[in-house]
């Protein structure tokens, strides 16, 4: 570590309380069996897969219910043994109703046909990303983004480096934390088998200097893989890819660009434990850990959760409520989505679900721009928040998209000091859906 | 005397000499410019509203000369006006039936459940990025008036939570359309006086549940009207645009809608107006 | 002394100290007519300073050889200076017609670009203006080129500046009452005042 502080880039914020400290030092406990499991089919970016099983199957636990539905797309497993009930619409975590299988649970909990083990140290690249695809690993820190595209580069970009990030900078959360202290191990070979697939041997895992435990932990088993692990600053958002990448190996992804631009490939610590999973134990991704949080929650706690779980009985487990929630989030407080139904299940990004009291949620009313510019030191994307929400306002979205909109990755550091409360990364997200809704056509 | 002489003298000679020059000019440096663009750029209504595809009126002026287009493209234009261009051309008319906008839903707050509270941008794109929206149902209104800040004609109102059209002030021009990210407004032809106001896909019962005036695929409708004047889509029925006879307000001889969503044009805006001035 | 003095008058001072539209308050239709968007008001500038230079350099060629003294015709004396503006606005006509159909056959970017500007400004009052002003202030034809050349400068950077304020002003919440022209007029006024900083610089 270069410093006791940790590197950084430039910008971001520092929420006051991070509420990490509710869960930070509850174990990971694995989840009593449901009766029914809704599970989302969709859980992927990109091509929503194809259905393989029908109302009235036996399924076992691991079994493919789903096959990849194109190259941006992923397998989809079954998360017990038992039966499918139906295939209906639920409620989605994104506010709109989505198709999910629900399985009835027949107690076994039964795992049908594994995938062998695999010798990655000696396998070919190519059959890792088979397996990982097959194994259907998505990012797991927030956009579901499948595993082996990011690993997929095309031809004419060479890559250098693998960087895994253990920020979690998102306040409340700490399954990524409770994970890289109780399993390590998983970590460090899901990274060596991620640097394997791309044929890279320049591997970091960063990590927020908050979670001290886990760097030692880490340090303490990485000389074995060559993994080097970085202290970071606590400062939201480290996680977010660009980021990492510059504070790690100082490199700036250009414009509109991806970290492959830079030679670089950035997964979460979340998916490089699924990958090790999924090559050494041929486990396909049917569950994951997910921190469920907040103040109205009895008792804070990091969860193992099968995928298709209703975040009702995912609050049930960590001890019901103490006081009535006024706001429910799945994720994080800052990019988390707000929920409107409890009926919505897990699925394979769902890193948090968090509960907030009124008194947390302050309904505040906006007022004009007063110009201090803190939103322009906030903005680790080096953007003009304000400029870019006066022009949207006023619906100006050509002018919006010139100076470098598309680039925002919706933290909400902007929205976050501005003094005068004002909703810009709402006019943000807006716009953007706007402006790709018009190049669409 | 002498002053006056000069003066006109000077006056004349300058004169006939620059108008000389500059028609000189302008024989040796003519320019050939198409005077119809002109004439029919002048015919046409000019509020470049795009409703035609076009980059307003001019470029559709062009584009009816060039041929692409025929006079009755333009949603805007009167019959009278459609009919001097095409005389003045000496071309077809061209036949398209004067469409009109339709917001398929009637949803307002009397109606509609609303589940979360929402105080974010006043705006439908914006509310249906946060949770899908506050209202209970994922398909209809959303009620923030994106449409009617749209609509160049001032043709949507915004009565209790409910996007409406007057269809005596639309154009059909489209420009609502693509501003509604819950995608339910469409053109329906200006003859079509009857619509079903529902477009969820979701079944029965679960629309019962969030909302007092869903199409419940009752079918009664179906049954009373004549034969392809619906179109039946899983749990949703709406009108058949495309039919030989549109359904017409003689329907409701026949059969009430029990949910009400089976409604004239006029029946319709007279509901929401009537619940606008209660919750006022 | 006199010489630089002069010559900055006609020059810096044209641009700052005695702007055309902020401090002269000539050819405010224009200034409020085409500063909605700065890349018109990059149109109109071009035009402007196009016709004023070309105006200033026809109108003092007039003026002195044919309006400055009183001249000898076929045995009579004539002082023909009661009719310069007459003649001025003459001139200026139909330079400006003629510019418009040279340029439109033989630069038709340049047309298409300035065209629609040209007729703005035939007899615009601050083409007017620096015919008149050299005319009075007895400037050489080179001097009064230079003059209209500069003022022509001023006016564009007059016209640049508040276009730019206009574009950042529609990004604002104005109040209902001061939107559109009025919070113009009102910005156009503080630009003024500003300009009164360059008094006194020559």
């Amino acid at each position: 570590m270069s410093s006791s502080k940790g590197l950084t880039f430039k910008g971001g914020i520092h929420p006051t309380s991070d509420g990490k400290a509710l869960s930070s030092s509850a174990a990971i406990q694995d989840a009593p069996l449901l009766e029914e499991y809704q599970v989302i089919i969709h859980q992927n970016i990109g091509a929503p897969p194809k259905v393989l099983v029908a109302k009235g199957d036996e399924v076992k636990k691991g079994q493919v219910i789903a096959e990849a539905g194109g190259f941006v797309s992923v397998a989809l497993h079954s998360p017990t043994s038992g039966k499918i009930l139906k295939i209906d619409n639920i409620p989605g975590p994104m506010g709109v109703p989505v198709q999910a299988v629900f399985i009835s649970a027949d107690g076994e909990d039964q795992w049908g046909e594994l995938m062998p083990p695999m010798d990655w140290k000696n396998a070919e690249p190519q059959a890792i990303k088979d397996r990982i695809r097959d194994a259907g690993v998505v990012g797991m820190g927030g956009a579901a983004f499948p595993t082996h595209v990011k690993l997929s580069p095309p031809p004419e970009k060479k890559l250098d480096c693998l960087i895994l990030n253990g920020a979690e900078c998102e306040p409340y959360l700490t399954a990524d934390h409770r994970l890289m202290v109780e399993y390590p191990e998983k970590v460090l070979e899901g990274a060596a088998i991620l640097g394997k697939a791309i044929a890279v041997t320049d591997i970091y895992i960063g990590v927020e200097v908050n979670k001290m435990d886990a760097i030692d932990t880490l340090l303490a088993k990485a000389d074995a893989y060559g993994i080097k692990i970085v202290g970071l600053q606590v400062k939201y958002p480290q996680g977010a890819e660009k980021h990492l990448i510059s504070a790690i190996i100082k490199r700036e992804v250009p414009t509109g660009g991806l970290p492959m631009d830079v030679a670089c490939v950035v997964q979460n610590v979340g998916s490089a434990a699924a990958v090790a999973d999924a090559v050494t134990e041929g486990k396909p991704l049917i569950e994951r850990i997910t921190t469920i949080t907040g103040l109205p929650v009895k008792n804070p706690s990091n969860w193992r959760l099968k995928l298709g779980t209703p975040i009702v009985e995912a609050i049930k487990f960590a001890g019901g409520i103490v006081c009535e929630p006024a706001k429910i989030i799945l994720g994080g407080p800052m990019m988390g989505f707000a929920q409107k139904s409890l009926q919505v299940t897990v699925t394979k990004n769902t890193s948090g679900v968090l509960l907030m009291k009124k008194e947390e949620i302050t309904q505040y009313q906006s007022t004009a721009c007063i110009r201090c510019g803190r939103c322009l030191d906030a903005c680790p994307m080096n953007l003009q928040p304000g400029s870019l929400s006066a022009a949207i306002e006023s619906e100006k979205f050509d002018l919006a998209a010139k100076n470098n909109l598309m680039d925002c990755v919706e933290c909400g550091s902007c929205a976050y000091v501005c003094p005068s409360n004002r909703p810009l990364v709402q006019h943000f997200r807006r716009a953007k859906a706007e402006i790709r809704n018009r190049s669409k056509k | 005397m002498e002053v006056f002489v000069t003066a006109v003298i000077t006056m004349a000679v300058i004169g006939i000499i620059l108008g000389a020059i500059i028609g000189i000019a302008a024989k040796l440096f003519k320019v050939e410019v198409d005077p119809r663009i002109d004439l029919v750029s002048e015919l046409l209504p000019g509020v470049n509203c795009g409703g035609c595809g076009k980059a307003g009126c001019a470029d559709f002026a062009k584009s009816i000369i060039e041929g692409e287009n025929p006079p009755s493209k333009c949603p805007v234009a009167s019959q009278e006006q459609i009919s001097s261009i095409a005389k003045a051309l000496g071309i077809e008319v061209g036949d398209a039936v004067k469409q009109v906008a339709v917001v398929f839903c009637g949803g307002d707050h009397n109606q509609e459940k609303v589940q979360t509270l929402y105080n974010g941008v006043s705006d439908c794109v914006s509310a249906s990025l946060i949770a899908g929206g506050p209202k209970g149902c994922s398909y209809g209104c959303l009620g923030m008036g994106s449409c009617a800040r749209a609509c160049p004609f001032n043709a949507i109102e915004m009565l209790n939570g409910l996007a409406v059209v007057h269809p005596h002030l639309c154009v059909g021009c489209g420009a609502c359309i693509d501003t509604c990210p819950r995608k339910i407004i469409e053109l329906a032809p200006q003859t079509a006086k009857v619509h079903i106001y529902c477009n969820s896909p979701e079944k029965g019962a679960a629309k019962m549940k969030v909302c007092a005036v869903p199409c419940i695929a009752c079918r009664k409708c179906v049954k009373a009207g004549e034969e392809n004047q619906f179109i039946i889509d899983g749990f949703n029925i709406s009108v058949n645009y495309e039919a030989e006879k549109l359904v017409d307000t003689a329907i409701f001889e026949n059969v009430k809608c029990p949910t009400s969503c089976l409604l004239s044009e006029t029946e319709h805006l007279k509901i929401e107006k009537a619940s606008k001035s209660e919750v006022v | 002394m006199g010489e630089v003095t002069e010559y900055l008058q006609l020059t810096v001072g044209a641009v700052l100290v005695y702007n055309f539209v902020l401090a002269r308050f000539l050819g405010i239709c224009p200034f409020l007519g085409v500063s909605k968007r700065l890349d018109t008001a990059m149109g109109m500038s071009g035009a402007v300073i196009f016709v004023m230079t070309l105006a200033s350099f026809a109108t003092s060629l007039i003026y002195n050889y044919l309006l400055k003294e009183p001249y000898p015709i076929c045995g009579y004396t004539v002082n023909l200076g009661f009719l310069q503006i007459l003649l001025f606005i003459l001139i200026i006509a139909s330079l400006v017609q003629l510019v418009e159909i040279v340029l439109q056959k033989i630069s038709p970017p340049l047309y298409s670009a300035l065209g629609i500007y040209l007729p703005l400004i035939t007899t615009n009052c601050a083409v007017m203006g620096v015919a008149t002003l050299s005319a009075k202030s007895n400037y050489s034809v080179g001097q009064a080129t230079l003059f209209g050349f500069f003022s022509a400068i001023g006016f564009a950077l007059a016209l640049v500046l508040f276009s730019s304020l206009r574009e950042r002003l529609e990004l604002s919440q104005v109040p209902k009452p001061f939107q559109g022209m009025a919070i113009a007029l009102i910005t156009a006024g503080i630009l003024a005042m500003t300009f009164i900083g360059f008094s006194g610089l020559c």
